[in-house]
């Protein structure tokens, strides 16, 4: 087992810089999960790890050692593709067995633990059969086992559920988390599933556009996101654009037209000053109907759109020009165009400077 | 600095191997000949005096101004009795360079039209005996070296099939005769299209055919259709035909042989090349190789840009699609049956008369007499020919042994190297689709008769021409197994390599225990190709494979038999292309029906 740093790795692609000056370091032991859209480059970042991609600049190192220059096959990691890349000419034996062959153990030795890897996952009985009789679930921990079986330093998973449905992904999901922590290996999980990632993670890294742009805990990252790209990629999210009336410490007024004013929090390495466009994010889920103890925000508006989800009712309120979404108990019915007024906690309000809001604009806040 | 750091990291030992054996094969035994028939018309020769290419511009056998003969003669004949109009057709003769560039744009222009046709009934209209047509389609591609235009030409004697057809059969009172260059075009047509059907088929039907629907939602039907959507969406397939047929009539000497047409680029080359027995070429010979050379690049590179369309016309495609076949109207069915299909079958003709005549007496006047498999029995008895048969399964699987090496390497190091450069390697691995046969024999003539080369195994002059002859088959043929094993390689997820080499096995284990494995039947299915062309290879065989005659290959005995005299040797040499035809069959049905791979027809 060992701790893997990567410091200041870029890689690029023609023009396209796929990984940017990304530092990183995945504690012994550790399940880090790298998590973002689709070409944000955390699949790049595992491949340059494994040794499949070659940082233009920067290293990679296994406990101190810079393994930069070694070959996929001189660093011991153990890969799960997305798509298992199981050999369709070898059984499940073989397929698990590859591994250790390589690595000339005797017969005996390699039989003995590719059995015990087989009991250890669940597929008793399976190692004659070829990949294409599996199906995706079993395909699924046959490419676990075969990476476990060799006692990897590091184990890599590149998004490895992806290509299961929705319930088989859940109970897979808690199976890694559960064998990772019994066999303690290092393990750097990439996946677009931020439920995933927070279900399973001792830590997350957030990328976006080849950078890493937050590290931290789950709850961390949900609850104090570092920046307007994680606020609103974590979680669902609505926000209300305005100008800063007062800035006392944490604590900022923003006025966001109409002469309605929300207090919330300044963000974490954030700073703000009276005068500055500023834009508040909340999760739709923080809304309520009934005043809560804390201190909180009175948000009185027109409903424009209700939408009923099942767990909740999602209703779109309209605040002079502005409009934002909330979360409300599905028992109660809303129609549309009459007036209603829902409370959030003072917390619960994130206020960030409004710079770099176009470019991250998401269908999942307007 | 960063591209070194690169280099280091991504070229481990099977890396540098793989990709040393393409560059030294192909640079020895492709560019370095390739080279000398450049250089070599600069250079003085023993007379001290250079031949540069512009002085064959001031030759009027390469070139003239006005025609040695007419194109046309429409005469009055008397014959059994009966006045008949003779129409000869004979075309022009401007010299061999004027000769052939107007044959080749003729042909292709020629087979493009009726490729194109062909192609557009076959993809898009669904009709009774369709597969009868498909397979009719092909059988003017199979190999009959020589024999096939001895036969066309036959068919067009005074009292040949075709005249015996328009007087005895329609009653009309005309005679056909063609000969010389008019001969050399027909005969090519004739042979050629199906490159260009092969090609544009295979752009149609990957045409989405919401595509053509939205056309159609939006008014444009028929003609208008086909030009402004279905035809632009082709041309990447109509483009890469077109240039396969424009470089193959160039290079032809089959036709030109058969019709006596002496004054064109690829006989020049041959008579000259087949002087080089007694050690030395006329000096024309390097020039016109060069400018064949360029012709034939000329026309390759020209296509590059539009079989780059080739992936365009794929972006849209979403899943799978229900081809767009209808059933042809009334005017459409009478066009198929009563146009189409005669003149596709006019086209099988020459494979249809090689088979008859294998097994006829003889065939002397309009029709082949007289049924025997003496010919048969007589192709194995026959020292001469028995030897050429033997020497040609030898260095066609030598060949093979080395293009499957070559295909390995090369398509492996293209498709998984990671350093900068590879996309020359890949142009050169494909480029002997284009290159003329004969340029290549020049250059092996020049460059191996010769100091460092001299007197080594490959000096044809003191070792024979077989090591020769197996390189230029392996040089020739590889790209049909380099590009079936780059199909099978774009078919294997590269995950699959990764992870090997992620469990610790190395690159070469990776190769032994995963990718060969993978690819073993897209490996057999190009080999197999690959060893069929070379069997039927006619440009080194019937120049360089001259040399010594205990080394002859079976194409070389085809062409002596077929135009040495010999009373017999026309029924022979269609035995023998009998013989090549079964060998193809047989690696046509492996290949679709075992293999289940589309069988590797030209194309580039």
């Amino acid at each position: 087992m060992v701790k893997v740093v990567l410091k200041d790795v870029t890689k690029k692609f023609g023009r396209v810089v796929a990984v940017n000056k990304v530092s990183l370091e995945v504690e012994d032991g550790e399940l880090f999960t790298i998590l973002g859209p689709s070409g944000c480059g955390k699949t790049t970042t595992l491949r340059i790890v494994a040794g499949f991609e070659f940082p233009d600049e920067g290293r990679v190192m296994f406990d101190e050692v810079d393994v930069t220059f070694r070959k996929p096959y001189e660093r011991g990691t153990a890969m799960v593709f997305q798509n298992y890349a199981l050999w369709p000419h070898m059984t499940v034996f073989d397929n698990i067995a590859y591994g250790l062959k390589v690595k000339k153990l005797p017969k005996s030795e390699v039989r003995e633990r590719v059995m015990r890897v087989i009991e250890l996952v669940g597929l008793k009985g399976l190692e004659d059969r070829y990949p294409l009789q599996l199906s995706g679930g079993q395909q699924q921990r046959v490419a676990l086992a075969r990476a476990l079986v060799v006692e990897p330093k590091v184990l890599l998973l590149d998004e490895p559920l992806s290509n299961l449905d929705a319930k088989l992904r859940v109970r897979m999901r808690e199976e890694i988390r559960r064998l990772q922590k019994r066999l303690g290996i290092t393990t750097i999980y990439v996946t677009h599933d931020q439920e995933e990632a927070m279900s399973l993670s001792d830590r997350i890294a957030i990328m976006n556009d080849g950078k890493v742009v937050q590290v931290g805990h789950p709850r961390e990252i949900y609850m104090s996101p570092g920046n307007l790209f994680v606020a609103t990629f974590i979680g669902r999210s609505t926000a209300l654009m305005g100008r800063v009336v007062e800035v006392s410490g944490e604590n900022v007024k923003l006025d966001v037209g109409d002469g309605v004013v929300i207090k919330g929090r300044l963000a974490r390495g954030y700073e703000l000053r009276t005068n500055d466009e500023a834009i508040a994010i909340m999760r739709p889920e923080d809304f309520d109907l009934d005043k809560p103890k804390a201190e909180a925000n009175e948000l009185s508006g027109v409903v424009d759109l209700t939408m009923f989800i099942g767990a909740f009712n999602q209703v779109k309120i309209r605040l002079g020009s502005q409009s934002f979404k909330a979360y409300l108990d599905p028992d109660i019915e809303v129609r549309p165009g009459t007036e209603m007024t829902v409370y959030i906690r003072v917390d619960d309000v994130i206020i960030f400077p409004r710079r770099g809001w176009e470019e991250i604009e998401f269908e999942a806040v307007a | 600095m960063g591209l070194l750091r690169k280099l280091r990291f991504y070229l481990d030992s099977a890396m540098v191997v793989q990709l040393l054996i393409p560059v030294v094969f192909f640079g020895l035994f492709l560019i370095i000949p390739l080279a000398a028939v450049a250089v070599f018309p600069l250079v003085p020769g023993i007379s001290g005096t250079t031949y540069s290419p512009l002085l064959l511009f001031q030759d009027p056998s390469m070139i003239r101004f006005t025609s040695t003969r007419p194109s046309v003669i429409i005469r009055q004949v008397v014959m059994g009795g009966e006045n008949l109009t003779l129409i000869a057709l004979f075309g022009p003769n401007y010299g061999a360079i004027p000769n052939s560039l107007i044959n080749s744009m003729v042909v292709t222009l020629g087979a493009s039209i009726f490729g194109l046709v062909v192609a557009f009934v076959m993809a898009r209209y669904d009709f009774p005996g369709k597969m009868f047509f498909r397979v009719l389609a092909m059988v003017p591609l199979l190999l009959t070296p020589f024999i096939n235009a001895f036969v066309v030409r036959k068919m067009f004697m005074y009292d040949g099939i075709i005249s015996y057809f328009i007087h005895r059969i329609l009653h009309l009172p005309y005679i056909i005769y063609v000969d010389y260059l008019a001969g050399v075009m027909i005969a090519q047509v004739m042979t050629f299209w199906p490159i260009v059907y092969l090609n544009v088929y295979a752009s149609m039907v990957q045409i989405d055919p919401s595509l053509e629907e939205q056309a159609e939602n939006l008014g444009a039907k028929g003609f208008r259709l086909f030009r402004t959507v279905t035809l632009p969406l082709s041309l990447p397939g109509l483009a890469a035909g077109a240039a396969v047929v424009f470089i193959f009539s160039l290079e032809d000497l089959g036709a030109p042989i058969a019709f006596r047409e002496f004054d064109m680029i690829s006989f020049k080359i041959f008579s000259g090349l087949r002087a080089a027995i007694t050690g030395e070429v006329p000096p024309y010979v390097a020039s016109l190789s060069l400018l064949l050379l360029a012709l034939a690049m000329v026309a390759f590179l020209s296509i590059k840009k539009y079989v780059s369309l080739r992936q365009y016309a794929m972006v849209v495609r979403g899943g799978r699609w229900l081809p767009r076949v209808r059933k042809p109207g009334m005017i459409g069915a009478v066009l198929i049956y009563a146009l189409i299909l005669p003149a596709m079958l006019f086209t099988a003709f020459p494979q249809i008369g090689v088979f008859m005549y294998s097994l006829a007496e003889r065939w002397t006047k309009t029709f082949p007499e007289g049924l025997t498999l003496k010919y048969f029995s007589e192709m194995v008895s026959n020292p001469v020919l028995f030897t050429s048969i033997k020497n040609s399964l030898i260095y066609a699987g030598s060949a093979l042994a080395i293009i499957v090496l070559l295909g390995i390497s090369t398509a492996y190091v293209v498709a998984r190297g990671r350093i900068p450069g590879l996309g020359i390697l890949d142009a050169i691995a494909t480029s002997p689709i284009a290159i003329p046969g004969l340029a290549i024999a020049t250059g092996y003539f020049l460059v191996f008769s010769r100091a460092p080369f001299k007197s080594t195994l490959l000096d044809p002059f003191t070792s024979g021409p077989w090591l020769l002859l197996i390189l230029a088959y392996a040089i020739r043929r590889s790209p049909f197994t380099i590009r079936a094993v780059y199909a099978g390689l774009q078919q294997i997820h590269e995950a699959l390599e990764e992870s090997a080499m992620n469990l610790g096995a190395s690159r070469w284990r990776t190769l032994a225990t995963i990718v060969i494995p993978l690819l073993g039947l897209s490996i057999l299915g190009g080999a197999l190709v690959s060893f069929v062309y070379s069997m039927a290879e006619t440009s080194v065989s019937v120049t360089l494979g001259g040399i010594e005659s205990s080394q002859r290959p079976i194409t070389y005995s085809m062409y002596e038999y077929l135009y040495s005299g010999y009373v017999e040797g026309p029924n022979l040499v269609a035995v023998m292309a009998v013989f090549i035809i079964s060998i193809q069959l047989t690696v046509i049905v492996v290949t679709n029906f075992i293999l289940k791979q589309r069988y590797a027809f030209i194309g580039v």
